[in-house]
């Protein structure tokens, strides 16, 4: 079996994630932040270290950090809190169903206003895309820094800017982009929601939402932190804000050992593997397989395609029976697929760091065969 | 040398401000004691050294503290 759908979660997993997980198992037996016995200290200290290496890793502060479920989890407490108040919410159209469809449902009930923002494959067109549906009441732009359909990188830190320029929230998706991007907070982002176990090479089960701080976020969830226990009302610092009942503390720690092995290899080099196989991939494919790029466009390492008229889900269950693991089908992004006009969805080709050339060109001889 | 006690909003604002200051030279401990029933998350931060000081030190980074008692905490 070769794993090719990496970008839906990352596997195989490191070895040193996988002690770490196993270690967790033993040593992490407590409840962090709630109890003053060896366990909980120790499970305690556990999930700050874990707090500490994620917000190292982003440029924040480690009670800027929350530990979600997953990026969906992140996402849907980040637009949902900062837009509580209602006021007018841009996103791209390349966005994941993981904030479209918050959006969509605040303003379905009318609690918001929403704007989508074409996108191009130039990056100044994008930009003024969002420039344009900007309006006086606009509270927060979201917007995915890579497509998880085509691996479009887009024009964050300049729409950064535009938020920055006017005080509004940038709530980015780093779902496809933290682990081969060197994300920071410093590029302009105010609300980084992210997966563990994708890029970073956590667990699944883990996600993030990282801040800084400037806007609020009304909490979605409310209930036990560890802190304040006598009051009825949430409390409203961070982390415990957003971050009631017990956590994924062995998430949380695989996470760190995730980010620790991504630092230990380089984000340059990660990258330049996995857009190694990626051009490999597309040299490689015969003229009956279209490719979902654009020469104007930059992108993280993922490939759409499709393979002549077959059908994408036949495709991949074709490739399925021969070994290989590939995602096809509109992969949970309606706007994305609606942007890119594709019939029947598209195949995607997403490796990993531990993917080779080897596998790659053995994946492309079968499609090369295909008719 | 002073004894003093830290009663903190959270643990996470405990560890920070006990990082912060053994980065400082302040020898500290996170401990777990229900002192406050007002605010507390039940954490409190035992530190060996100058109270006023390490209050500044706290205020100046901005962690976040409820309550200094100069007694050790007992």
């Amino acid at each position: 079996m070769i794993n090719f759908d990496n970008a839906a979660t990352t596997f195989p997993k490191p070895l040193s994630v996988r002690q770490a997980v196993a270690a967790a198992m033993k040593k992490y037996g407590g409840n962090a932040g709630r109890g003053g016995h060896v366990l909980a200290m120790r499970t305690s200290e556990a999930l700050y270290s874990a707090r500490e290496t994620v917000a190292s890793f982003f440029g924040a502060e480690p009670e800027n950090v929350i530990f979600t479920m997953n990026c969906t989890h992140a996402l849907n407490m980040a637009i949902q809190g900062v837009m509580n108040g209602g006021g007018h919410l841009i996103i791209s159209g390349m966005e994941h169903n993981s904030s479209a469809r918050p959006a969509a449902a605040m303003a379905l009930k009318r609690k918001i206003r929403l704007s989508i923002a074409e996108v191009y494959p130039e990056d100044e067109r994008t930009t003024e895309s969002f420039r344009s549906l900007i309006r006086d009441d606009t509270k927060a732009i979201v917007c995915t820094l890579a497509s998880n359909v085509t691996g479009q990188i887009l024009p964050y830190r300049e729409i950064a800017e535009l938020c920055r320029e006017r005080g509004i929230c940038f709530i980015a998706d780093g779902a496809q982009a933290c682990g081969v991007l060197d994300v920071k907070m410093s590029d302009g982002i105010n609300i980084l929601c992210t997966a563990g176990h994708k890029g970073l090479y956590g667990i699944t089960g883990t996600g993030l939402l990282v801040t800084d701080g400037k806007f609020s976020i009304a909490p979605i969830i409310q209930g036990g932190t560890g802190s304040n226990s006598l009051s009825l009302l949430q409390p409203d610092i961070l982390p415990d804000s957003l971050e009631s009942g017990t956590p994924n503390i062995i998430g949380a720690v695989s996470v760190k050992a995730g980010i620790d092995f991504v630092k230990k290899n380089g984000i340059r080099h990660i990258f330049s593997h996995e857009d190694r196989l990626c051009r490999l991939f597309m040299a490689e494919v015969n003229d009956n397989v279209r490719i979902y790029r654009d020469k104007a466009a930059d992108y993280v390492p993922i490939v759409a395609f499709n393979i002549g008229d077959i059908p994408s889900e036949r495709a991949a269950a074709y490739l399925a029976e021969k070994g290989f693991c590939l995602r096809a089908g509109y992969h949970c992004a309606a706007l994305a697929h609606a942007s890119l006009g594709t019939k029947g969805g598209i195949v995607r080709f997403a490796p990993s760091v531990f993917s080779t050339q080897q596998d790659v060109l053995r994946l492309t001889e079968v499609i090369n065969n295909m008719k | 040398m002073t004894v003093c006690t830290v009663e903190m909003p959270s643990y996470t604002f405990a560890v920070k401000a006990e990082r912060l200051l053994r980065s400082r030279g302040y020898n500290c401990k996170v401990v777990r004691k229900e002192r406050s029933a007002n605010g507390s998350c039940g954490y409190m931060l035992h530190i060996y050294g100058h109270c006023r000081e390490a209050a500044e030190i706290l205020d100046k980074n901005a962690v976040p503290y409820k309550k200094f008692y100069d007694d050790g905490g007992a």
